[in-house]
């Protein structure tokens, strides 16, 4: 078995490739100036840029927390781009008037915008709202969207257009000043999706963004905001894959979601950004900051994700569960391999009454990655009746490689029910055995063991985005497991 | 910001108070000073130290304290504290051995029970061997502190192919009329092939004011023996508690340690058990019971460095009243410790609407052949249970009483020694 693990462990990273595209960039460093050339580069409002200000100057009063389970170099925030658009271009109509060589990355990565397109007719269809380098450069489908009222469309254009929604709800739910990526994030985002659904409209489609970091040593800091009205309901889906770096890139992004009265958010994650070679040199640092609000009663958010890339993953998709009755769910499917570091997990905050949430969390780890869990359920005192399950498994591969579970428990209620379940073990020796009996050999085996492991959390996904997610783990899982 | 200064003088404090006193005390001036040191530079932990994120330290050793004590109480009370009938009885009080009031005459062959400072005196090989060679200073402010400041406790040890039938009671008493701060030190050695039982008792008697005891236990657990260990804490309203117990584990021993919190304003349990060689088992039980304005920490730790061994870990808890209780359970599984079983379970009932509940069960595993798991639940009692019992002719509170014995029951039975099972059986 050890030597399926090594052979597959030596398979190289398959996405890594770079595209040409100029980069209009700003210089590196980070200072007041950066932020008012971010601002004026995109138009920004006055109000806009005061944001970023105070974001900024909290931001240098703050100081980068080190008490996730990793250790990195800690990057240099005065040696990163923070701003780069590929070259500027008027309004899309169609797609012939995308970038070529971006369609060709598309096509590289099996992701074909063109096929989207051609979906568009069929029932399920998925609209994309393309972003490399943080500025949205396609925005497919808007126009089927816009007769529902849906508003969905790329930060940068909400801020002009529907700047009173933007005041509203940014940093509603994540204060510019939460923690230091956040802030950092604030100070300098570039662009991300906006999304707005309004009174009692089911969203017809799965809303998708794929990110992708290109350009050398760009940092990419995406701010996106969700917000479901009354009764509506929404599937957001965001996926990516990063091109093979040598060193360090920095990723910061912000993710809030508003769900009101009876509204239902359901957002999906595929990460696979270049995890660094298997000496653990480079890599993708993603330190994100999600956080879902449960504004009122019966709402309910559910997080998925598939995490298979990035060096350093420092990301813990969270939901406060303020309205009565409100439900908040997280499923993760966290897999590490050569020198990969994840600290991932969710943070449950019950406030109203009768909210229920559910942690499912699958980590993998192979190699001499680490791997933890960190979650946090509290319970405030007026939340009567809530409950929730968490349920966190650790797989081991390898001798060298480490499983952690903190998690944090907190109840100050006592109609609470709350129950934990943690394990770590290794593939089952009798599973395996199982499998070869039947002829199924060893590296098939252990993939089929794994896929049967995370499918509590891959069948969460939807349909369009589970062949991804599948194919996506099958990658990681042949450089990491075998 | 107030409370900070408030604690940092409390750290002068005893800083002044040790640089007076450490002439007097026993021992290596040396091992002290830098215990000291690494006590200064650590400081009273405050919520932001991890470790300390859900009790108050500083709030403990708010105000003023008389650091070298020396109250009696009288030798009925002492009696009284006395609940094992057969058993070698050994009186600590406020910190000191009192070997009269102790039963340590007729001492079997191989048991050797004695204080700390005669056995630092008489050149033991055996305490210098051992002696503050298991609780790192630096990696708790409390190790540091009573490392540097103790004063005396209790020695026990056991020789090789020596089988103890009747248990060793050690009895921790803190009586006080005006606020303190003790150290209690003991050291156990159990050496190879032994066998023996050890309750450690902690009581406060005829006490007006706030006592805070600062006690540490090392337990060295040798090749093929077994230790049963227990802990009684009974400190009353008044009492404070920070209870450290290191032990460390050889080839094929087997220990199990039992603590039980019944009362105390303020109890910390830092429980570590290291086991450092192969085929050992280890077994960790806990029971708390807490009310009123209470503060129980429960921390351990269990350290697998070698292959083969096997831990199981099972803390239970009753919250009453405005009390806050916290289990923070942690397992390392070292690179090395492969075929380790290892298992943890906290379990909560919460039975007031004001009481608050923390658990933090931690594992960091580092090796992969390894079956690891633990499991936490919290909720009150359960309703139905209740509704069967009086469906049946049982009243409200006798069926809540019957549910809580049933509860706590898991725990108490796997105490070994009858009178103390019945002991404890009585005071929940």
């Amino acid at each position: 078995m050890n030597e399926v693990i090594e052979q597959k462990v030596n398979t190289e990273y398959k996405y890594g490739f770079v595209t040409d595209i100029d980069s209009d960039s700003a210089p590196k460093g980070l200072n007041e100036d950066i932020i008012r050339f971010i601002s004026a580069k995109k138009n920004e409002p006055e109000w806009m840029l005061e944001y970023r200000l105070t974001a900024f100057r909290h931001w240098l009063t703050m100081e980068e927390p080190d008490w996730a389970h990793v250790t990195y170099k800690k990057p240099d925030f005065q040696d990163i781009i923070y701003y780069s658009a590929p070259k500027p271009k008027k309004v899309l109509k169609s797609l012939d008037e995308v970038d070529p060589e971006l369609l060709k990355t598309f096509d590289k990565l099996g992701i074909s915008v063109l096929e989207q397109e051609r979906l568009s007719g069929v029932e399920s269809r998925v609209a994309l709202d393309v972003i490399v380098d943080s500025v949205s450069v396609k925005t497919t489908f808007k126009e089927t969207l816009a007769e529902k009222g849906i508003i969905f469309c790329s930060f940068g254009e909400a801020i002009q257009e529907h700047p009173a929604l933007v005041k509203k709800y940014m940093s509603s739910v994540v204060p510019s000043s939460d923690n230091f990526f956040a802030a950092l994030n604030s100070a300098v985002f570039t662009d991300g999706s906006f999304c707005y659904i309004p009174k009692g409209v089911h969203c017809p489609m799965e809303l998708s963004t794929y990110f992708r970091i290109e350009a050398a040593g760009t940092g990419q800091f995406e701010r996106t905001l969700i917000i479901a009205e009354e009764g509506s309901k929404v599937s957001y889906l965001e996926g990516c894959t990063a091109p093979m770096r040598d060193e360090n890139q920095l990723h910061a992004a912000v993710v809030e979601l508003v769900a009101h009265k009876d509204a239902q958010i359901k957002y999906s994650t595929v990460q696979n950004w270049y995890p660094g070679d298997k000496e653990g040199k480079g890599g993708v640092f993603n330190f994100v900051t999600k956080r879902g609000m449960c504004l009122e009663e019966n709402a309910k958010i559910s997080w998925t994700q598939v995490e298979t890339g990035s060096a350093i993953t420092w990301k813990y998709p969270s939901v406060i569960l303020k309205g009565d009755n409100s439900i908040g769910e997280f499923y993760s499917v966290a897999v590490t391999n050569n020198y990969q570091q994840a600290d991932t997990g969710t943070k449950m905050i019950h406030i109203g009454k009768n909210t229920k949430s559910t942690i499912i969390s699958k980590g993998v780890s192979a190699g001499f990655s680490n791997n933890s869990y960190r979650g946090l359920v509290r319970i405030a005192k007026g939340a009567e009746n809530a409950r929730n399950f968490s349920q966190c498994d650790s797989l081991l591969m390898g001798d060298q490689c480490g499983a952690h579970t903190f998690p944090y428990i907190e109840i100050k209620n006592n109609t609470a029910v709350v129950e934990h379940e943690a394990t770590t073990s290794k593939i089952g020796e009798d599973q395996l055995f199982y499998c070869k009996q039947r002829g199924i050999d060893n590296e098939k085996a252990i993939g089929l063991i794994v896929n049967g492991y995370c499918k509590d959390v891959l069948s969460q996904l939807p349909m369009e985005f589970a062949v991804e997610a599948q194919k996506l783990l099958e990658v990681s899982l042949e450089g990491s497991v075998g | 910001m107030e409370t900070a200064i408030k604690t940092s003088t409390i750290k002068d404090k005893l800083i002044f108070e040790y640089e007076n006193s450490k002439l007097f005390l026993f021992g290596d001036t040396q091992l002290r000073d830098k215990a000291m040191e690494s006590f200064y530079e650590q400081g009273i932990p405050t919520r932001k130290h991890e470790e300390y994120k859900y009790i108050r330290m500083g709030l403990m050793l708010k105000g003023e304290f008389n650091i070298s004590i020396n109250e009696n109480c009288s030798d009925a009370q002492i009696e009284s504290l006395k609940f094992l009938k057969e058993a070698y009885v050994v009186i600590i009080e406020n910190g000191i051995f009192i070997e009269g009031a102790s039963n340590v005459q007729n001492l079997p062959k191989g048991l050797t029970i004695c204080s700390l400072v005669d056995a630092e005196k008489s050149n033991s090989p055996i305490f210098e061997k051992h002696y503050a060679q298991y609780a790192d200073v630096k990696a708790d402010p409390f190790i540091a502190l009573n490392t540097a400041m103790t004063k005396d406790g209790a020695f026990i040890h056991i020789a090789k192919n020596t089988i103890i039938e009747k248990p060793i009671h050690v009895i921790h008493i803190s009586t006080a009329s005006e606020n303190t701060l003790i150290h209690p030190r003991n050291l156990i050695v159990v050496d190879e092939n032994s066998q023996v039982k050890i309750v450690e008792s902690f009581e406060t008697v005829a006490t007006t004011a706030k006592t805070v005891s600062n006690a540490l236990t090392e337990i060295v657990v040798d090749k093929h023996a077994i230790v049963d260990h227990y802990k009684i804490q009974d400190e009353k309203e008044l009492g404070c508690l920070v209870n450290t117990t290191q032990v460390i584990q050889q080839k094929q021993s087997v220990f199990s340690t039992h603590t039980f919190t019944l009362s105390g304003s303020l109890v910390r349990n830092n429980l570590t058990v290291v086991l450092d060689d192969e085929h050992i088992e280890s077994h960790l039980n806990g029971l708390y019971l807490t009310a009123g304005n209470q503060a129980v920490d429960n921390h351990t730790v269990v350290d697998h460095r070698k292959p083969n061994c096997n831990s199981n870990e099972l803390y239970k808890g009753i919250i009453e009243g405005k009390s806050t209780a916290t289990f923070n359970g942690k397992i390392f599984v070292r690179k090395d410790a492969q075929k380790t079983n290892a298992f943890q379970s906290n379990k909560n009932i919460l039975l007031s609407q004001d009481g608050t509940i923390n658990t933090k069960p931690q594992l960091e595993i580092y090796a992969d052949d390894v079956k690891c798991s633990h499991g936490s639940t919290t909720g009150k009692l359960d309703e139905e249970k209740i509704f069967y019992l009086r469906a049946r002719g049982i009243s409200v509170i006798n069926a809540k009483k019957l549910l809580m014995h049933a509860f706590a029951s898991e725990v108490v039975n796997t105490i070994k020694i009858e009178a103390l099972r019945e002991y404890v059986q009585e005071k929940i």
